[in-house]
């Protein structure tokens, strides 16, 4: 017996993906064959997946430099020392870069866009810093706590964790 | 990149010695760091900023050296690290939301030679179904974001979907259906021919 539209549509994902047995699959491309209607809400489907992959994609550009930097010990002291420090140094980029902004003579050339890149990239500096400061209580690990540093120097030069990170490396 | 690699590769071994009196925890702490791509992966999926994604990383990272296990086998290890992140990340949209970069941006940002090179009309009918399709994951009930992004972004099939989420598989294709088909309808209810 033929189906429905509604039967058809609410098969169309499972068809969409390759997971129509062949009897169901058969039906379906039947159906499309002589149903606008069924045939644009499967290309919708695939064209908002696309779209969706697009938009997955994109944000994975941001995550792909994402570094993780394990801390180890009693984790709700830890935690809380990890995220002072990593506070109080974001605090006082923060106030340091809007300070700048308002007293520099150069403030006009300061834009909204500058600041909030410079906040973001003192808080991932400082966030690093944090966790390398934590990791270096332990000897063992010292020559991957030196790379953090120099990590951080590199990639974070103008932060004020980058200059403490200097002090820091031998 | 491959600097990159070996300073995380470094970092997995110092880690690693570090707590070398503890197994369970030494192997999930090499899964972590053979998975962190997959990891990323569903954070972006999720619609996460950067920064955002640094703390989920950070505190799975952290689980991760405080988890007793044992682990009967690696995958039970994988399948522990996607849940917590899953969960992590789900935690995060609750404070934030998420996607909030624009369509604009997004296209922006895109390589020459994909939609940024397309002729302006075009250009502008990709930007409004992309913006479309951002407020609809935006949007999304996260009990349906979360398959969606394993399986069409993180290429797990439904039964491996359904064993991190703790789901029957065919709930799970019961929510692919039901999140896809919530996309699908917008495009085409907002008048954006396919």
């Amino acid at each position: 017996m033929e189906k429905s539209c509604r039967e058809i549509q609410e098969m169309l994902v499972d068809y969409a993906d390759g997971q129509s047995s062949p009897g169901d699959s058969s039906q379906i491309a039947e159906h499309l064959a002589a149903c606008d209607t069924c045939r644009n809400l499967l290309d919708a489907l695939q064209r908002s997946l696309d779209l969706a992959g697009v938009i997955w994609t994109d944000g994975l550009s941001e995550t792909e430099n994402l570094r993780i930097a394990p801390s180890r010990g009693s984790g709700g002291i830890r935690r809380l020392r990890y995220a002072a420090v990593a506070a109080s140094i974001v605090l006082v980029a923060t106030v340091s870069i809007v300070w700048r902004a308002s007293v520099n003579p150069k403030a006009a050339e300061v834009t909204f866009e500058q600041i909030e890149r410079e906040i973001t990239e003192s808080a991932s500096a400082a966030r690093l810093l944090a966790a390398t400061e934590l990791l270096a209580e332990y000897p063992d690990a010292r020559p991957i706590v030196d790379q953090q540093y120099q990590y951080i120097v590199e990639t974070y030069p103008q932060t004020s964790a980058a200059t403490k990170a200097q002090s820091h490396i031998q | 990149m491959r600097a990159m690699n070996q300073t995380l590769a470094d970092f997995a071994t110092g880690a690693n010695q570090i707590i070398d009196q503890q197994l369970p925890r030494l192997s999930l702490t090499e899964v972590l760091f053979a998975e962190r791509a997959r990891l990323k992966r569903i954070i972006a999926g999720m619609g996460l900023s950067a920064a955002d994604g640094e703390d989920i990383l950070q505190d799975v990272a952290v689980r991760t050296l405080h988890q007793s296990g044992p682990f009967e086998s690696r995958e039970d290890g994988v399948r522990w690290l996607i849940k917590v992140t899953i969960n992590r990340c789900l935690m995060e949209h609750r404070r934030r939301g998420s996607f909030q970069r624009q369509a604009h941006e997004i296209l922006e940002r895109r390589p020459d030679g994909q939609a940024a090179s397309k002729a302006t009309d075009e250009k502008a009918v990709v930007a409004e179904e992309l913006e479309l399709v951002r407020e609809s994951l935006g949007q999304l009930d996260r009990s349906l974001l979360a398959p969606m992004v394993l399986q069409y972004f993180c290429g797990l099939d439904s039964a491996e979907v359904g064993r991190i989420l703790g789901l029957n598989p065919s709930t799970v294709r019961g929510r692919l259906r039901e999140g896809r088909m919530i996309l699908a309808r917008r495009l085409l209810e907002r008048g954006v021919e396919p």
